[in-house]
């Protein structure tokens, strides 16, 4: 009926999790290969995890790191390799030239495009489909009305993330390392561990950091949404869910695990004013709605 | 091994011609709405013909930019454009949607892509993945140096462009993978040309505020917040030319389409003296060193002037429209 999903970086959060609200995982950290016991760098946890996974009666999605330098690519080749022997699910890639090895190296498994790989127009839907792309996460910068459309049209499989903070920046480099006294090169000391937030007063801005990757302040929230993704007829959603507590994970997902199937059963989905509060209560720096309106980011506007 | 082409920014009709006047082999300019600049820095259709007629008249070459990431709904409007441009004259196109850039490969079989930076290449499979797909040049990395470049040589046949300017390895450097701008900012626009945009540069509507380039506190749980900003200025690039060349580059590129038109001027000519004096064999770049210290300083003034340009529309942009567009 519907796919509600979210992301775990490694054995040891796989293993601390509840994540029984959840109908498939995407294991991997995308957006740094030295992220400790990260899945995308360690062929060696693979086999366990997909067991695991599938003994929790989920679907496991192998992630692939979002931005390979040359540097990298026998790293995540080597993961390619184990993972096309074992029953995952399906890859999720973010970088094209990984599309490209993925056909080199005869993948027949479906292939997720990620949020990095920057889809925007059902045109590009096309060409990826040719590359073995089945699912695709649009921008974070389309509507709901734009991401329906390339559904309609490509004809294709999206995903809709509905709550988490959305990633707006991955780079090459781990902006908390440079900036904590680390050197190029340096063995990292993990601070990212630690939460770290950019702020700019004078504009009433703030960003989550997580080294590689810059996400928004605000949590996405789409609960008072949710009867119309369904009406939609839209059928894969997602929890980014990305250096945040096993708390926040196993209580957002409950919250939409019972809104979606309230929902596809055709139940009116009601006052969600307690629901709403938990989740606010969960995010620290407030609620947004993403591009899904055609408005900034970091707005929420709710039902109205 | 044949001289590479030296691409000049036409922010204006008058910086396309400036250009051209001063040895570029060929211009870029980008249409209203569709080159992911601020409206002073795109151009009217009637502009874009007149600097395709001037550039070929002196001949030279003009590709169009069309880099933005369009919107699915507006794909016919965007092959309209590639129709009409290709029809006046015009060798090529600098593109970044994949979907995009097969389009134009069916619709002008025979015309020069060029993908652009915000397509966020990071390693040489990207540059066979765009070949494959039916480009011509990519445009590399900031940070890529002669390692990179020979490896992308041997993996895919596509042509190679660099850009004239060095980036340091820090800091947040993520053509094509940040959208932190329209997160915090969004306008929507109605070009004199009737072409309606929301959302981000990335998507035509004008302005990138810039946001990596102004100060922000960083805190972590523990440390006192420090104020950075979250990439640090590039600067012009000479020393690295001749190695370049010898690696196959095809085009070197001049980026500054926002820049005053006699600083692109200034770097045209003096970016035409360098290549032209490497393709009569000279290889010690230390002869320019001075000239160059001047041009990196004004390069760099101007970069800083114009953030504070855009972070300041970013605070006030709806304080008054500007001339060429109107703020809905």
């Amino acid at each position: 009926m519907f796919e509600l999903s979210t992301n775990v970086a490694s054995p040891q959060q796989l293993r601390r999790g509840d994540f029984s609200a959840y109908d498939a995982l995407y294991l991997g950290e995308f957006s740094c290969l030295s992220y400790p016991n990260n899945f995308c760098a360690h062929p060696e946890f693979l086999a366990d995890a997909v067991a695991q996974v599938h003994e929790m009666g989920k679907k496991a999605y192998l992630r692939l790191f979002a931005v390979p330098s040359n540097h990298d690519l026998p790293t995540v080749r080597n993961v390619i390799k184990t993972a096309l022997g074992l029953p995952f699910d399906g890859f999720e890639v973010h970088n094209l030239g990984l599309l490209q090895m993925l056909k080199e190296m005869g993948n027949t498994k479906p292939i997720h495009l990620g949020v990095f790989g920057n889809l925007y127009t059902d045109a590009t839907a096309r060409v990826v489909k040719d590359y073995g792309v089945t699912r695709v996460y649009p921008n974070p910068e389309l509507s709901l009305d734009e991401a329906i459309y390339i559904r309609d049209n490509t004809p294709i499989d999206v995903l809709i993330p509905v709550h988490g903070k959305i990633p707006l920046v991955v780079a090459e480099t781990c902006f908390i390392h440079e900036n904590s006294g680390g050197l190029p090169g340096e063995d990292c000391k993990f601070k990212c561990s630690q939460e770290h937030w950019l702020t700019r007063a004078s504009g009433d801005w703030s960003l989550k950091d997580t080294g590689c990757m810059t996400l928004s302040g605000a949590d996405l929230c789409m609960l008072e949404h949710v009867d119309k993704l369904a009406a939609a007829k839209l059928n894969a959603f997602y929890v980014q869910s990305h250096g945040e507590s096993p708390d926040y994970i196993a209580t957002v997902g409950r919250i939409y695990r019972d809104a979606f199937s309230r929902a596809f059963a055709g139940v009116a989905e009601g006052d969600v004013g307690p629901q709403l509060e938990q989740l606010a209560g969960l995010a620290k720096m407030g609620l947004c709605n993403g591009y899904y309106f055609g408005d900034a980011g970091r707005r929420y506007v709710g039902r109205a | 091994m044949s001289a590479p082409a030296l691409l000049a920014p036409g922010g204006t009709l008058e910086m396309a011609r400036v250009a051209v006047d001063e040895g570029a082999d060929i211009v870029y300019v980008g249409p209203l709405g569709w080159s992911r600049r601020p409206y002073e820095s795109e151009m009217t259709d009637e502009d874009i013909r007149a600097a395709i007629a001037y550039a070929r008249e002196n001949g030279r070459q003009v590709r169009v930019v069309l880099n933005t990431f369009p919107s699915p709904f507006e794909m016919d409007d965007f092959a309209r454009k590639v129709e009409l441009y290709a029809a006046w004259g015009a060798s090529g196109f600098i593109v970044t949607d994949p979907g995009a850039i097969r389009l134009i490969r069916g619709l002008v079989p025979d015309t020069l892509i060029h993908v652009s930076i915000g397509s966020g290449v990071t390693n040489s499979w990207d540059a066979e993945f765009y070949r494959e797909i039916g480009a011509d040049v990519i445009i590399l990395p900031y940070r890529w140096g002669e390692e990179e470049i020979a490896e992308t040589r041997c993996v895919s046949g596509i042509g190679l462009e660099v850009f004239l300017f060095e980036t340091v390895q820090t800091g947040k450097i993520c053509p094509g993978k940040c959208i932190m701008s329209s997160y915090l900012k969004f306008r929507e626009w109605l070009d004199i040309e009737g072409k309606a945009t929301s959302g981000s540069a990335n998507r035509g509507a004008k302005e990138c505020y810039r946001v990596c380039q102004t100060n922000w506190e960083f805190s972590s749980e523990d440390d006192d917040p420090v104020k950075l900003k979250l990439r640090r200025d590039a600067r012009l690039m000479l020393e690295q030319l001749p190695a370049f060349i010898e690696l196959g580059v095809e085009c070197f590129k001049i980026s500054g389409r926002e820049r005053p038109v006699p600083m692109i001027r200034d770097l045209v000519r003096f970016y035409r003296k360098a290549l032209d004096g490497i393709a009569a064999g000279q290889t010690d770049m230390s002869v320019y060193v001075d000239e160059l210290a001047t041009l990196r300083e004004r390069w760099t003034v101007e970069k800083r002037k114009r953030v504070n340009v855009l972070m300041d529309r970013a605070d006030h942009y709806a304080d008054a429209a500007p001339t060429l567009a109107v703020a809905q």
